[in-house]
């Protein structure tokens, strides 16, 4: 079943527009000119229950623009949303009991505040009964490790620990689908490890369904089974992991440590990366040429090391938003 | 209605922390206080005359009171602070949680004040005997219902001005509009009674916003009548209706019209 339903959505901004210097500041008075900006083309998907999907692009790609209409905080021009069979334009507030969100750069959580009081809050203002926000404290507490911080207000928290806050606050109520907005933005790799294994933990036990943003492939690759790809705001690409990743797995780095220089020239099936005499760099591309030939054109018996190892998945990711943009 | 008075009470907690910022604040204000009620005793040669139907200690008291209402609001921070949250989209980070926009503003600011306002009435109380050496005549239901319409009085005005701040909607910055409407209720509603002012707007002004935001409650503290109250009340009902309907409005219009930047 579709928790989320997506159908031809768009949506355009007005921005006003001010030439150069004072005259254009006094001609922007009289006279305002407007930009119209489609944030959004007529984009239509489809999110399963209980699926962790990456929706992810580049900057100013419509994104979060996409995800604000999903959560009602926006109102789109034309298409259809339908999330968990609630329209967000007309149930904005029956919607919001029913979804959590972090953005994470937005602080939702009062700073001068404790965890705890914090979290009695957001059980308070989702209406859910005293006794059930203390067991869900006392769950949350144990499953992302907080009891060493809980009583210290927020304003004194380091960021990992202030975003393990911020999930839990959103997960008080109990939201069948979490929007993450950039989680893992500005954490280091030790504390990213931890949030991405309590959000799939969370996902596992609660079967919460996750629509995740990030720019960090590493969320992507260790969150995620399905990826949307949204550009200029049209989707590019929805497809699963295991797809995008074999698609562009015919492409393998060859990096080769030489006893002797090598003439190398560009051929069909094999790119030069990089060419420093003694050390290689290059593409096979074994769809049109195999390794064994890549390694016979080097000369095995000069090679002193070998490495080859798959595109990584940041590269096929910025190669599909380039490809966009030609 | 439980949600908001969490909302209230966690706004109360965190202004606990700053008690002594609150102090400071006082001083402020108390020197506006001393100015005038020293203005006052110099006007009145003689404490028991007239002036406009007031005398010397009816003047000063009404004086604490306006005072009171006017500066533990904290209409300029709240002002700004909703007009700042228009203006860089912060505003839309509250549109998916479930409560109303105003009713959230209302609570959060009326708890972050509630600490301020309990200070300076009993700050106002000291000041008022140490210039007078006595209280207004009240009795326990009296004091009630003057401390019911000053917190409507509140109300009112934090109605209005988160209005002021959501206008930020239509015309990017409202902070003039705001300095209007701070410096009317200034002359019209907290130095000056309404009778000081010429007998043609008199009318206007009891009609007006500043009958039921200032003058109002301190009329009803130096003089407490039965028929006062209900007028005054009545008045504060209509207009705590209009100011939530104007909040509304400006709300609903321009959410409609809310542009967030992505990321």
């Amino acid at each position: 079943m579709a928790i989320i339903e997506v159908n031809k959505l768009s949506k355009t901004f007005k921005v006003k527009l001010k030439e150069k210097g004072l005259k254009g500041s006094l001609k922007s008075i009289i006279k305002p000119k407007y930009k119209e900006i489609k944030a959004v083309k007529n984009i239509s998907f489809q999110v399963e229950k209980g699926e962790i999907i990456a929706f992810i692009g580049p900057n100013g790609a419509g994104k979060s623009t996409t995800i604000k209409m999903l959560t009602g905080i926006l109102y789109p021009d034309k298409g259809n949303i339908k999330v968990l069979d609630i329209d967000p334009r007309q149930e904005r507030k029956k919607l919001a009991y029913e979804i959590g969100t972090v953005f994470g750069q937005k602080e939702q959580l009062w700073t001068h505040l404790t965890p705890y009081d914090n979290f009695k809050f957001f059980g308070a203002i989702y209406d859910i009964p005293e006794s059930r926000v203390e067991k869900k404290i006392k769950e949350f507490t144990e499953l992302f490790e907080i009891e060493e911080f809980i009583n210290t207000p927020v304003r004194n928290l380091s960021l990992g620990q202030r975003i393990r806050c911020e999930i839990i606050a959103s997960l008080i109520h109990e939201p069948k689908v979490l929007f993450l907005d950039e989680p893992t933005i500005g954490l280091d790799p030790v504390v990213k490890e931890n949030i991405r294994t309590l959000i799939k933990r969370m996902n596992k036990e609660y079967k919460t369904t996750i629509f995740l943003t990030s720019h960090d492939v590493g969320d992507i690759e260790k969150l995620c089974k399905r990826v949307i790809i949204i550009n200029n705001g049209t989707v590019v690409l929805d497809d699963s992991m295991e797809n995008l990743k074999y698609h562009y797995l015919n492409k393998k780095i060859v990096e080769a440590k030489m006893k002797e220089k090598v003439n190398l020239d560009d051929e069909e099936g094999i790119t030069i990366l990089k060419d420093k005499g003694y050390n290689l760099k290059i593409e096979v591309d074994t769809k049109k040429r195999s390794i064994a030939d890549a390694i016979k054109l080097l000369n095995p018996d000069n090679i002193v090391d070998i490495n080859i190892s798959n595109i990584p998945l940041e590269d096929i990711i910025s190669n599909i938003y380039k490809k966009d943009r030609k | 209605m439980k949600k908001y008075i969490f909302i209230f009470k966690s706004e109360i907690m965190t202004n606990f922390q700053y008690i002594l910022n609150i102090l400071t604040h006082f001083i402020g204000t108390f020197i506006l206080l001393f100015i005038f009620l020293n203005l006052w005793q110099y006007i009145y040669s003689d404490p028991n005359k007239l002036i406009n139907g007031y005398n010397m200690n009816q003047m000063i008291w009404y004086v604490i009171v306006t005072e009171v209402l006017w500066t533990s609001v904290g209409a300029r921070q709240l002002s700004r602070k909703i007009s700042l949250d228009v203006k860089s989209g912060n505003i839309a980070y509250n549109l998916n949680k479930p409560y109303n926009y105003i009713g959230y503003s209302l609570s959060s600011h009326l708890g972050s004040i509630s600490v301020r306002l309990l200070i300076y009435i009993i700050l106002g109380i000291i000041v008022g005997y140490l210039f007078l050496g006595s209280f207004p005549n009240l009795n326990i239901i009296n004091i009630i219902l003057v401390l019911l319409s000053g917190i409507l009085a509140i109300t009112i005005n934090i109605l209005f001005t988160i209005s002021i701040g959501l206008l930020s909607f239509i015309i990017e910055d409202s902070s003039p509009i705001y300095w209007l409407y701070s410096k009317l209720i200034l002359v019209l509603g907290v130095i000056f009674p309404i009778e000081y002012f010429p007998k043609v707007v008199q009318p206007i002004l009891n009609y007006s916003p500043i009958y039921a935001m200032s003058y109002g409650p301190a009329k009803l503290l130096i003089d407490f009548t039965y028929i006062n109250f209900s007028k005054i009340f009545i008045s504060q009902i209509i207009y705590l209706i209009i100011a939530y309907s104007l909040c509304m409005l400006v709300y609903k219009k321009g959410v409609k019209n809310l542009n967030v930047n992505g990321g």
